[in-house]
């Protein structure tokens, strides 16, 4: 038997690549023996269910659909990120490995960490995977804008916080109830913490689930006439980095897990992560919510956002054009077709405007977290005039269809046409409205007054009671052909809409 | 071993009988104590936040959050420690295990009910057995398919689509399957029988073949 011979010239590796490879090594072991892996499964189907689902029903407008899928996302991911991180955390306790590994030559915090990294990149990997079919789809839908990049950088800053939350978790109290427990804990922090905010100057709009004033929910008038605002994101991620690194770093203070200078830089770093944490909150109660509808935080904000984003309308073909955002072109056939019969009544008059033009609205908070929107100007405007139109879904409340979209908008925005061009109001004439009556009458609309919803429209006209005398009068004038109607208001439109026609010299 | 008693001491304490003796080992080595103290726990937890205000989302899943980690705790009382031997010489094993889970079930059922006496429990007593049961049945029968240590995946997957399904009720479309039950009234029958079945499934899967589980853990 002979000894091996080695060669006498072997150069030997420089110690940094050989323990950047041992990292790399260790790194792939802990991929491909984490339990993350195998909750995967469990949040994408979660994701599929609750977030990809409701997100798809909604209209495909970029802010709507990026806001929504960080608080779904998020809300998916809570229980299967901290259950598998608290489980992997405690590992070596559960297998009585401890001592064992404990005589490695890695200090434990390195090992920690790179189990950590392990199970975040799952987690991160498995999101973005969802986020990426979520927004390739929506790109396919939408007409313009682009994916909104703040929200997903949210998401995976929580992940990386809820995985060093439950790591910590299962570090420290070892044990099989740990993993669970640490799950619905932070499920019951994330979830129910929201219930807490009031107004939108309230310090828990640092929790991730919040993308805008709460209670007004995801609200498509938001981020399309102005930038979406990064200032909420910005202190959301600052809080979930300074919350990661202090949590993390907490890790490498116990002694015994590595040496004295690493457990002085660990202790530096949790105390400049704590401080990092604390500011974002102190910023996040500095918000308030501005004029364009998102929490804007004054020692984050960036002027240039408050500037209009430049957009070329899309119109329809109809006898006066329909104009909206081009964010909205899927809705363009719907609603041109919801007010053709309307517009068909006025066209060519003497004041009627020469196009329907989609405006932006302006936000106000109001008393605890309700949120007032209206128009941003006068309903009608310029010379030629042109009529400023709200979409239904502009304003706060649920997020419809676009069919539902357009008959709200056929029984909001008809009437308040018409009576813009008429002169209705509540200190018009009895002619006045009883002309608008009966043109709501032959546009289809449902003559007994506006539904309630019709409120937040501007120029909203007047109820005419039925068996009142103008309302008679209305039907006899709505009674009357198309083209004699239309005659008789090119004739004398401008007459009744200075008050000098009554009732009685209605045709 | 056991040190010989002192001289003139007491008499010696009776062994327990087999049978008592053999449920008291089962139970140790199951964590049955940990269990018991968490689901006390919840309930404790559940009784403290009920004093809280909460608004009609939070009242709705509040009491769901405490069921899901009970019926958590259920299933970490399915991972056995011995493994093989004790499933080759374990006679009594299916009923030990039947009524483990069975005992605990219930136990966390009337624990969760009793929190939310004299306070607004949405649902109500019959919500809660209702849920806890179900969710626990969830969680037997993914003991079975990925072993005792993961076997809270199941239930807290199903929380956040509880949970979701109770947020459609105010913004529609809501959804209305029995199989999501924690959605439905207490009275709702549909929802009833599935979270029965699933219990049923689970408790009859895990008496019989109990969590597949690893040794080293």
């Amino acid at each position: 038997m002979t000894a091996p011979r080695v060669p006498a010239t072997a150069r030997r590796r420089p110690a940094t690549r050989r323990s950047g490879l041992a990292s790399a090594r260790l790194l792939r072991l802990e991929l491909r023996h984490n339990a993350m892996l195998w909750m995967l499964p469990v949040a994408v189907a979660l994701f599929w269910f609750t977030t990809y689902r409701k997100t798809m029903a909604m209209p495909p407008l970029w802010n709507l659909r990026a806001a929504n899928m960080q608080s779904g996302a998020l809300a998916d991911f809570i229980t299967p990120v901290v259950g598998a991180a608290a489980w992997m955390g405690s590992r070596e306790a559960r297998r009585h490995t401890t001592d064992l590994v404990t005589i490695t030559a890695r200090p434990r915090w390195a090992r920690l960490l790179t189990t950590w990294a392990a199970t975040t990149g799952w987690a991160i990997a498995g999101c973005l995977g969802c986020l990426a079919v979520l927004y390739t789809v929506t790109a396919r839908q939408a007409g313009w804008g682009g994916p909104l990049w703040w929200p997903a950088a949210v998401v995976a800053a929580s992940l990386a916080a809820l995985s060093a939350i439950g790591f910590a978790a299962g570090t420290l109290v070892p044990g099989r109830l740990t993993a669970p427990l640490a799950a619905v804990a932070a499920f019951f922090m994330l979830a129910l913490s929201t219930e807490l905010i009031v107004g939108s100057q309230s310090y828990w709009q640092i929790s991730p689930l919040v993308t805008g004033p709460w209670d007004a929910g995801p609200n498509a008038g938001v981020g399309t006439f102005y930038p979406y605002l990064p200032d909420l994101s910005i202190a959301q991620a600052m809080f979930l980095a300074g919350l990661t690194i202090a949590v993390l770093a907490a890790l490498a203070l116990p002694r015994g897990s590595g040496g004295r200078r690493l457990r002085a830089a660990a202790a530096a770093a949790c105390a400049g992560g704590l401080v990092a944490a604390g500011t974002a909150v102190a910023l996040a109660g500095t918000g308030k919510l501005d004029a364009h509808g998102m929490i804007a935080i004054p020692a984050l904000h960036d002027a240039a956002n408050d500037r209009p984003i430049r957009f070329s309308p899309v119109c329809s073909q109809t006898a006066i054009p329909v104009c909206l955002n081009p964010a909205y072109a899927s809705y363009l056939p719907a609603v041109a077709a919801a007010l053709k019969p309307v517009l068909h009544e006025i066209a060519g008059l003497p004041g009627a405007p020469v196009r329907i033009s989609q405006a932006a609205v302006t936000y106000q908070q109001g008393a605890g977290n309700s949120v007032g929107a209206s128009l941003a100007g006068p309903p009608v405007s310029g010379r030629p005039p042109v009529y400023h139109l709200l979409l239904p879904d502009q304003l706060p409340g649920p997020v419809t269809t676009v069919s539902e979209l357009a008959a709200a908008a056929r029984l909001t925005a008809g009437p308040a046409i018409l009576a813009s061009v008429m002169g209705d109001g509540p200190g018009a004439s009895q002619a006045q409205h009883a002309v608008t009556a009966a043109l709501v009458m032959a546009a289809g609309l449902p003559p007994h007054g506006i539904p309630p919803a019709a409120d937040g429209q501007p120029g909203t006209p007047p109820e005419v009671t039925p068996g009142s005398p103008a309302y008679a009068a209305a039907q006899r004038f709505a009674a009357l052909p198309a083209s004699a109607r239309h005659a008789w208001l090119v004739r004398h439109l401008t007459a009744l809409r200075a008050g000098r026609v009554t009732l009685a010299q209605l045709p | 071993m056991r040190a010989a008693a002192p001289a003139g001491s007491a008499r010696p304490a009776r062994p327990l009988p087999g049978g008592t003796r053999l449920v008291r080992l089962h139970a140790i080595s199951r964590r049955v104590p940990a269990a018991v103290a968490a689901i006390a726990a919840c309930a404790l937890g559940l009784r403290l936040a009920l004093i809280g205000h909460w608004d009609s989302y939070g009242a709705l899943q509040l009491p769901l959050v405490f069921e899901a980690a009970s019926a958590m705790a259920i299933t970490i009382t399915t991972a056995s420690p011995l493994g093989e031997p004790e499933r080759a010489g374990g006679r009594w094993l299916p009923f030990l295990r039947l009524a483990s889970a069975m005992m605990l079930t219930a136990a966390a059922a009337a624990a969760l009910a009793a929190a939310g006496t004299g306070a607004h429990l949405a649902g109500g007593p019959l919500d809660v057995l209702r849920n806890v049961a179900g969710m626990t049945g969830i969680g037997l029968l993914c003991a079975a398919a990925l072993g005792g240590g993961l076997a809270w995946a199941g239930p807290a997957g199903y929380l956040v689509a509880g949970a979701y399904a109770l947020y459609t009720q105010w913004h529609g479309p809501a959804l209305t399957t029995p199989w999501i039950w924690p959605a439905r009234p207490p009275h709702d029958l549909g929802a009833a029988i599935c979270a029965g079945l699933v219990f049923a499934g689970g408790i009859a899967v895990i008496s019989v073949r109990g969590a597949r589980d690893r040794a080293d853990e």
